[in-house]
């Protein structure tokens, strides 16, 4: 019997998404564990394996559009097997769909990939984005295609027009109710400078194929000579829609600027001593590193100062309970949030351990989205980057960020005397609707404190 | 103030054009070189090759003429002769070339140079005095040597390529170490002079850089002049003893009276000291440059054989150094992209552009049109069917992308090729010119023909 293939329903949270690409085609043989189509949601893209093996006997979904979850997608079975010529209902689906299981978790290609959490109870969930409401202002498009206009244009003037590789809307129209006739084009070509245009032939041809309008292009080549390189940089300029995901991601990152007051505290830890103390753990064979620490010490932070482990939409506070973590992982091809979930229930050692194997799934890119959602506070550590300081931007859902720099050796003042030490800067941004400034230079300093107290790592490891 | 505003490091095919367009853009310019005038290119490389090759055609042309209605009895050679003539032709060209630079005012400085600082150079002359140099910008064009394995015993019978071109006895037996394209262009020419010619290539097949069909042909020509083409395992246990130098391929041992090696040329940046200026260098000991030629120096130039990623070919080397003396002189040249290569085995061969392999790699998609030389009146009439001549275009735009060229006169055929890529014409504007009858170069416009499923001369499939 044919085996109906559901769009899988991978996250909690999880409500819709787009199959990006088909990796199989209809009456294609599928084996067990074959990737049969790699889907995009608004956290990762994810292949999705087949269970059953047979003939893909039917695709209902195209690429690029998007469905609930447990949307049937298509049919597995055997060669010639009968499928229904329209997909059934997702409440119509079998009792028993075919299990997927996703293999690959691409990772966002974008650094401020952080991850969706909400307000427990009150937030609804995430509205989809239609592409066509993505706008770009006209100055940006570096072309219209050809034939699109609004305004009426002779068979004759659009064939001209098109074979000159020209955006005819910018063409004055004479005719009749302002209808572009051909000798608006030819006089559009002479007042435009494009009859003293140089184009190479292959260049031109890929202008025509792009729909380029091939006065927007700068030409590199000999005497101004427009090249094919040059169509190309003018076709990039042509806007495409973003991933979902990035789309997604887009709306948060503005959503969190516009809707939260951001305020920055920064401070500057010394770690000369962590740093000597962390040698000798690795002496000891015990690996830790500067960024569990950081963690560790953030953790006991959020407990100290609940307010800055809750969240507000403006009208109500919610103190979060636990110590959801989020860990800002770089990975290939940009930066994951993986979450510690319950933080505050694990020791140093189990955090640490916890964090690793994260950013290990990470870089493998075997994250869920799930493992990515639900954060109550987000650390995000640069220190490997080189940088002196920076600001991250508040995940919506969340009160905080902390954004940890590298450590530099810099002169201190210890004891009335210039030392050499390392000091690494933290800059804690903060909703300022709830975290007041007293608060927020408390909990940094509470931060700082706890980095500088070797006796209490001592403690803890 | 510095002594010249240029100095050029070698005065190779890189080096000499480099000092000359300095001097030309009216620049205080010297060249340096501590052997020769001309470089690899004349002294060691492309002139006496072709010098030699052309006496072996020569001779072969009289011994086999037979089906052209001309008897010829006796036909002999005297490989001395032909190596004199070698030298006289190498002679009169270096000669050429310092009256060039001499003409331009560019002092010439005999001795090896190495740097003192970005600025500086000293060079110890011939007669073992220093003499300091200062520059405001520095070309270095100090090209390659073979590469001789450590694994390569010591003796006069394995020898690079230099030391094979001053022989004055040809090998009655010879083993090539190397099937690339001087390892083929040594084996053709002697096995044209009767030497029984064995080639040893690790690689599965000889000159990997050339499409399969294009290598078919060399490799069935090669061995129907007589030589033994062995690949896909390296030539182990060399040895020299009793006047032969053998080894092992794949179990068989193989015996001749000389080894010539040729598996690659390096760097000669060595000597240069180049870290007293600064310079990079790369694990390969080449250095990287930009578009311009520029090093990691602002002021300090590298072109030709020792540049990261350089073609290795001299009028490569050329356009580079022209580019370099430009940019040294404060004008903003560009590097030309596309540059074709010639081989000079028996038959000919040319290429330039893309490959069907290299497209093919980068996920290109392409569309391939040949043409053979059998189908040509002018090809049967000069005896030469054997050969074809293939476009690689794209198959949207039809601009032409690549092009090989084997057979008859295929070194001189590549430069109309050359020509359309570089000015990116398509298949169309190929296939429209008109070409002479009956010649050669027709065959680019037949292929354009089958291109488009239109050809003339070849049985409609």
């Amino acid at each position: 019997m044919a085996q109906a293939v559901i769009f899988p329903k991978l996250g909690q949270t999880m409500e819709e998404g787009a199959i990006v690409k088909w990796l199989k085609k209809e009456g294609g043989a599928v084996a067990k564990g074959d990737i049969l189509f790699e889907i995009e949601t608004d956290k990762a893209n994810l292949e999705v394996e087949s269970f059953f093996e047979g003939v893909l006997l039917k695709i209902y979904v195209r690429e690029g559009v998007t469905v609930p979850v447990n949307t049937v997608v298509g049919y597995v079975g055997a060669a010639g097997e009968k499928v229904p010529d329209v997909a059934p209902k997702a409440e119509g689906a079998p009792a028993k769909p075919e299990p997927v299981t996703p293999s690959r978790v691409e990772s966002p290609r974008v650094e401020p990939a952080r991850v969706e959490t909400r307000l427990p109870e009150a937030s609804p969930a995430v509205p989809t984005i239609p592409n066509s409401s993505f706008l770009i202002p006209n100055s940006a498009v570096a072309s219209r295609p050809v034939g699109k206009q609004q305004q009426p244009i002779s068979p004759r003037a659009k064939a001209l027009a098109k074979g000159a590789c020209i955006d005819v809307s910018r063409v004055a129209g004479t005719g009749p109710g302002g209808r572009v006739v051909e000798k608006d084009v030819v006089a559009y070509l002479e007042s435009s400078g494009y009859n003293a245009l140089r184009v190479t032939p292959a260049a031109k041809r890929l202008a025509a194929e792009k729909g380029v309008d091939i006065l927007t292009v700068r030409g590199s080549g000999d005497g101004g000579r427009i090249m094919v390189d040059d169509v190309e940089r003018a076709a990039k300029r042509k806007p495409v829609p973003m991933s979902r995901m990035r789309q997604v991601i887009a709306r948060r990152l503005v959503e969190s600027k516009q809707m939260i007051p951001h305020f920055y505290v920064t401070v500057k830890a010394d770690i000369t001593d962590l740093m000597a103390f962390r040698a000798g753990l690795k002496a000891k064979g015990v690996s830790l590193s500067v960024n569990d620490f950081v963690l560790e010490a953030v953790v006991l932070s959020l407990e100290e100062f609940p307010v800055v482990n809750s969240a507000t939409d403006g009208a109500a506070v919610a103190w979060r309970g636990d110590v959801d973590l989020g860990v800002a992982v770089s990975v290939e091809s940009g930066l994951v949030v993986p979450v510690v979930r319950a933080a505050q229930t694990l020791t140093l050692r189990e955090l640490g351990a916890q964090a690793k194997a994260l950013a290990e799934k990470a870089r493998a890119g075997k994250l869920l989205p799930d493992e990515m959602a639900g954060s109550s506070f987000t650390v995000s550590n640069m220190g490997m980057m080189d940088v002196d300081q920076f600001a991250a931007i508040i995940n919506p859902g969340e009160a905080g960020i902390l954004a940890v720099s590298s450590g530099r050796q810099v002169p201190a003042v210890v004891g009335g005397e210039v030392k050499v030490r390392t000091v690494m800067a933290m800059t804690l941004s903060a909703d300022h609707r709830i975290v007041d400034g007293s608060t927020a230079a408390r909990f940094v300093n509470a931060v700082r404190a706890k980095l500088e107290n070797v006796e209490l790592w001592k403690a803890l490891v | 103030m510095y002594d010249f505003d240029v100095i050029v490091i070698g005065a190779g095919p890189g080096g000499y054009p480099a000092a000359i367009r300095a001097a030309q853009l009216g620049k205080r310019t010297a060249i340096v070189e501590r052997e020769a005038f001309g470089g690899t290119c004349l002294n060691w490389g492309c002139i006496p090759t072709k010098t030699l090759i052309a006496s072996a055609e020569r001779y072969r042309h009289a011994a086999h003429s037979e089906a052209f209605g001309v008897t010829t009895k006796g036909a002999a050679f005297d490989y001395a002769k032909m190596v004199a003539r070698k030298c006289d032709i190498v002679a009169k060209l270096v000669g050429g070339i310092q009256s060039l630079l001499k003409s331009n005012g560019v002092e010439m400085v005999r001795g090896a140079a190495r740097f003192e600082d970005a600025h500086r150079v000293s060079v110890v002359q011939p007669d073992g005095s220093a003499r300091w140099l200062s520059a405001s910008a520095i070309i270095i064009a100090a090209g390659s040597d073979s590469a001789m394995p450590g694994f390569l015993p010591q003796d006069k019978r394995v020898m690079d390529s230099r030391a094979f071109l001053d022989l004055t006895a040809l090998p009655e037996s010879l083993l090539i170490l190397g099937g690339g394209v001087i390892g083929c262009e040594f084996a053709c020419m002697a096995a044209m002079l009767g030497a029984k010619v064995t080639v040893v290539e690790m690689l599965e097949d000889i000159v990997m850089v050339l499409d399969r069909d294009v290598r078919r042909v060399l490799r069935r020509r090669m061995e129907a002049l007589g030589v033994e083409v062995l690949t896909g395992a390296p030539l182990t246990g060399i040895a020299v003893k009793r006047g032969k130098v053998s080894g092992t391929f794949n179990g068989r041992k193989l015996s001749g009276d000389a080894l010539l090696v040729a598996v690659g040329r390096k760097p000669n940046t060595a000597a240069l000291d180049l870290a007293r200026a600064g310079v990079n260098v790369d694990e390969r000991g080449t250095i990287p440059v930009d578009a311009q030629g520029r090093t990691n120096v602002a002021s300090i130039f590298a072109i030709g054989d020792l540049v990261t990623g350089s073609i290795q070919l001299a009028h490569a080397a050329t356009q580079q150094g022209v580019a370099a003396a430009e940019a040294a002189a404060g004008l903003k040249s560009k590097a030309e992209s596309i540059c074709p290569a010639c081989i000079f085995t028996s038959p000919e061969i040319g290429l330039v552009g893309l490959t069907e392999a290299k497209a093919q790699q980068q996920g290109r998609d392409v569309k391939v049109a040949a043409f053979p030389f059998a189908a040509l009146g002018k090809a049967m009439a000069a005896g030469e069917t054997d050969g074809f001549v293939k476009w690689v275009a794209d198959p949207t735009t039809g601009q032409l992308l690549g092009a090989q060229a084997i057979g008859c006169h295929a070194t001189e055929l590549i430069s109309e090729a050359a020509v359309a890529i570089r000015n990116e014409l398509t298949i169309d504007e190929i296939g429209r010119a008109i070409h002479c009858h009956p010649t050669l170069s027709e065959s680019w416009m037949e292929a354009a023909h089958v291109f488009h499923g239109a050809c003339i001369h070849l049985p409609k499939r």
